[in-house]
């Protein structure tokens, strides 16, 4: 469904992607993972192209991302992202959060939109919190939220950018709860997050990065197991024994 | 001070207000609406990535910044007509009126100056609420108008509304091209009554405690603009 082909990125003269390659298949959840600076958050955002890349190809479903003739707003709208600082936005109620994309792009009626967003909002569990200001809610509870926003688009891929890596420990699990059950229920996902946890729970497969490079791209069994590359193995024993 | 006729003041009361103040009221009012729409436009353009678009605004800006506003109040006057008779092909110069003449006046003025605080405003939200919108499909327009421009809007206010109270005592400025604005028209009077200390001092103590309540006004909106955020 995802599929990347040297993808190489530069800022200025500093590259921060090389040759990167990769499939995602349908239903498929792809954990990335490394070291920060690495280049995980670059790549994942290059996929709906709110970051630009400077050479190789990325194709969503056959369409290509960094063609200048594609339609970028109709091709996001399609694959829903989840930011690390949740993002949402703090001048509108949870509600409106909820049905600003689905009325402006998908052309819902406000009553359709929602009745859609609620359900969603019931479904992460805040139904309650629905008429509230982001700024009220605590950062799981946002994240939540953000997440059911992606949601309301019927996505048929979701990108999630460190999902977790804002939120104090106690909200964690609250979250990544919510990606399980999404994961269970066959939705694409590509991870990026340090939750080795969530890795071994649901990923199928998992990809290492450091410096700009795809040095891992296995099976998870294979990748928990036995990392061939030195700079994962040390990764791994650096982030489960911490 | 035996000389001091307040009598005049009074006298002259309704004219000042009814003629004067309406005047600079409502150069006022269009003028900031007018300027905050092409500052706002004007600081989407020096953002803009496209380079020859943000350095078109960026001179504009600069320009209007390095010239002195009296200057600029004398230079459309009388240059707008002969800009209104050659873009409606008219053989004579148009008549323009004082008014409008201010009104253009000032609003492409002030827009350089709007647009410089809603360009901090704009660079003030956080990328990630750009991607945001971005990620759900909103294009552009849509991601300014819906997200990045009311939170810009509300984090500016506070300022947005201090250059205001400036753009109104800047309109008393009008006085060189003999429009009657608040200030025009009580030179008129003093000039005619010859009571020029009575009529200058009432007008100093009008724009004082006008500017000074407005400014009193932003600074409580200012407090209750931190706590919401």
């Amino acid at each position: 469904m995802i599929s990347m082909n040297n993808v190489s990125k530069w800022y200025g003269s500093f590259q921060v992607l090389t040759d990167c390659s990769t499939e995602v298949a349908k239903g498929e959840v792809v954990v990335v993972c490394g070291p920060s600076g690495s280049g995980k958050s670059t790549l994942i955002k290059c996929v709906n192209a709110l970051e630009p890349f400077q050479k190789g190809s990325i194709t969503v479903e056959g369409i290509s991302v960094g063609d200048p003739k594609t339609n970028l707003p109709k091709l996001r709208s399609r694959i829903g992202m989840v930011f690390q600082n949740f993002e949402l936005f703090p001048h509108m109620t949870v509600t409106e959060n909820l049905t600003l994309g689905q009325v402006k792009v998908l052309g819902r009626s406000i009553g359709e939109a929602t009745e859609k967003g609620l359900k969603l909002l019931e479904r992460v569990g805040l139904l309650a919190h629905k008429d509230k200001y982001p700024g009220q809610l605590s950062g799981g509870q946002q994240q939540r939220v953000a997440i059911a926003r992606a949601l309301s688009m019927d996505p048929i891929a979701m990108l999630f950018d460190e999902p977790t890596s804002a939120l104090d420990p106690e909200m964690i699990n609250e979250v990544l709860d919510v990606m399980v059950e999404l994961a269970k229920e066959g939705m694409t996902m590509m991870v990026v997050t340090h939750e080795m946890g969530f890795a071994r729970k649901v990923a199928h497969r998992v990809i290492f990065m450091d410096a700009g490079r795809i040095v891992e791209d296995a099976k998870k069994e294979e990748f928990f197991g036995t990392p061939r590359s030195e700079r994962a193995q040390q990764f791994l024993s650096k982030i489960l024994h911490h | 001070m035996s000389g001091f006729d307040f009598d005049v003041i009074e006298r002259s009361l309704p004219y000042l207000f009814r003629e004067g103040m309406t005047f600079t009221l409502t150069l006022t009012a269009l003028a900031m609406t007018g300027g905050i729409v092409f500052g706002t436009l004007l600081a989407m353009m020096r953002l803009a990535a496209f380079k020859p678009l943000s350095m078109l605004a960026g001179a504009y800006v600069n320009l209007m910044r390095s010239i002195p506003l009296v200057l600029v109040i004398f230079w459309f006057f009388f240059l707008v007509p002969y800009i209104g008779a050659w873009v409606l092909r008219e053989p004579n110069p148009i008549k323009v009126g004082t008014f409008w003449s201010a009104l253009i006046t000032f609003t492409m003025f002030e827009a350089a100056y709007y647009c410089e605080i809603m360009r901090a405003g704009i660079q003030s939200i956080a990328r990630g609420q750009v991607w945001s919108g971005y990620a759900l499909g909103l294009n552009y327009w849509q991601t300014m108008g819906k997200i990045v421009l009311p939170q810009a809007f509300r984090n500016m206010l506070p300022v947005l509304l201090t250059q205001t109270i400036i753009l109104f005592q800047d309109t008393s400025l009008v006085y060189v091209i003999s429009a009657t604005d608040f200030l025009g028209a009580a030179s008129k009077i003093a000039n005619r009554d010859y009571r020029l200390v009575e009529m200058y001092s009432f007008v100093a103590i009008v724009y004082f405690v006008m500017s000074y309540g407005l400014s009193t006004l932003v600074r409580r909106l200012q407090q209750r603009i931190a706590i919401i955020r």
